[in-house]
């Protein structure tokens, strides 16, 4: 017998399984490639290199990045007009936690959108921002980035961003983790959204630190940490 | 419920110190289903050991509004008066509970004022004044297959066991009264779009029934339907709304897996 599914059921499991994997996989690839800031402009660029010259690496980027983020947030969107947000009457912390994870989806939507013309596309240079793509331009990129990371609030912007994408994703896998039936129990749930308070918290502060070592060397961090860069880029330099 | 500690005594009953002369009470009230809502402000005297029923039959006593105005008696609904046939269920001082629950006394004490609003519940058809059609709900559980299939051409004898665990998750899951108050804290329950905790809750009763598992994944598939269980945003409002403590969302997450495993592993059993 057929298993009777409706496209309500099969769209929201797949919103679900696409914020996990690709996008949130791509988040923890993407600020762990950003962490490479912290070692200065050359193992940096050189990162960004590498990935462009990733085999299939538009295939990647059109069917692992952009169509389902396109999918995961205008599905998003869609879900969050549905939304009857009552937290002012039910002020639960869940209830809170359920708001959240709408408004950091809505506003996630803006943000991205802004991330991708600027860095992908280079689409902000009326905006005093550089008007050069990091993508394509792997020399340039801490440049490009370093440059319009001193401009305060674009700082801010990205800080924002990654705050609440931490908080979307770390929320998310609890989300994933009861929605297909994984925790059930309530100990269960309290440990899940442990965890997903310490991924949260944990990506928040890579990716903080990463943006600061745009700005700073070693970002955040004391730059004892990052003080072996110098030996390694030596033994990079290919001299035989 | 009485609030018993551990060694049985009944805990005592908080009650007002210097309790107002008046409570204020405004009802939204409204004609029939389709007119406007409106609100009317009452003024009872406070005596002890009111809840809201007895404040509604005071009113009813002598309908006349705080300004002077002679208006008809409030309706409302009201069987048990003991919280556990669910229908007096209304929205008080801003949350859904029953209303005969609902002691004037614990309600002043948590709002630290003299008044108190009530209204009738906002995700069903309102009939009249506080008094609304639930019916949804009960189509709910037609539409999910909430009972056991038992009647055959012969006696079909005793049932098989039950171990006591499940008994008693069973009988959590049994306590429902189909009250309402779950979908009506529910933020995604709106315009009958979602099949709420309350059925979610019976279709686990009956698929954990060694008889009710024969017609399992008609149930499961009720919930994979576009109002299903899919719909659930995990806002938990409902276990904590609950007058009966129902485990609501153990009940959503263990459907949830069971929806997962028959409905997208399903044809990876064929």
């Amino acid at each position: 017998m057929a298993i009777k599914m409706s496209r309500t059921f099969l769209l929201r499991k797949l919103h679900q399984l696409t914020g996990i994997v690709p996008l949130g996989l791509f988040f923890f690839v993407h600020m762990f490639t950003n962490s490479k800031a912290m070692n200065g402009e050359e193992i940096f660029n050189k990162a960004v290199a590498d990935i462009h010259y990733l085999p299939f690496l538009l295939f990647i980027e059109i069917f692992g990045i952009f169509i389902p983020l396109l999918f995961h947030s205008v599905y998003g969107i869609f879900i969050s007009a549905e939304s009857r947000s009552n937290v002012l009457s039910y002020g639960y912390g869940r209830n809170w936690l359920y708001f959240f994870q709408r408004a950091t989806g809505v506003f996630l939507f803006v943000f991205l959108l802004f991330h991708l013309l600027h860095f992908r596309w280079g689409l902000f240079g009326s905006f005093g921002l550089t008007d050069v793509a990091v993508a394509g331009n792997a020399d340039k990129a801490f440049a490009i980035v370093a440059a319009d990371f001193q401009t305060v609030w674009v700082l801010v912007f990205y800080i924002l961003g990654i705050a609440a994408t931490a908080w979307h994703l770390g929320y998310g896998l609890f989300l994933f983790a009861v929605d297909w039936g994984l925790v059930i129990g309530e100990k269960a749930q309290k440990f899940a959204l442990y965890t997903s308070a310490a991924v949260a918290i944990g990506l928040f502060a890579v990716g903080t630190n990463a943006a600061f070592s745009f700005v700073r060397p070693c970002g955040l961090l004391p730059q004892v940490l990052c003080e072996d860069a110098s030996k390694t880029k030596v033994v990079e330099t290919r001299e035989f | 419920m009485s609030a018993a500690n551990g060694n049985g005594a009944v805990a005592e009953k908080e009650t007002l110190d210097n309790p107002p002369q008046v409570i204020k009470v405004n009802i939204k009230r409204r004609e029939n289903l389709d007119s406007q809502q409106y609100t009317e402000t009452f003024e009872i005297p406070y005596r002890r050991n009111l809840n809201i029923i007895s404040v509604l039959m005071d009113i009813r006593k002598h309908p006349v509004t705080a300004d002077g105005k002679e208006t008809t008696p409030p309706v409302w609904d009201m069987n048990c008066l003991e919280q556990v046939c669910g229908i007096c269920t209304m929205v008080i001082n801003g949350r859904v509970r029953q209303s005969c629950s609902a002691l004037v006394d614990d309600i002043l004490i948590e709002s630290g004022g003299n008044t108190i609003d009530l209204q009738p519940m906002t995700k069903f058809p309102n009939v009249r004044d506080l008094k609304v059609d639930r019916n949804p709900m009960f189509d709910h559980l037609k539409k999910v297959h909430a009972w056991i299939e038992l009647d055959g051409s012969y006696d079909l004898g005793p049932g098989p066991k039950t171990s006591q665990e499940v008994q008693s998750e069973r009988y959590a899951y049994s306590r429902c009264m189909t009250c309402g108050c779950c979908l009506e804290a529910c933020p995604q329950y709106h315009d009958d779009n979602y099949i709420g905790p309350q059925a979610i809750a019976q279709v686990r009763l009956f698929n954990m029934h060694p008889t009710g598992k024969n017609t399992r994944d008609d149930r499961l598939e009720a919930l994979m339907d576009d109002d299903g269980i899919a719909n659930c945003g995990n806002s938990q409002n409902c276990v904590q709304v609950c007058p009966m403590g129902l485990p609501l969302t153990r009940a959503i997450y263990e459907t949830n897996r069971e929806v997962t495993v028959h409905g997208l592993f399903g044809w990876l059993r064929k």
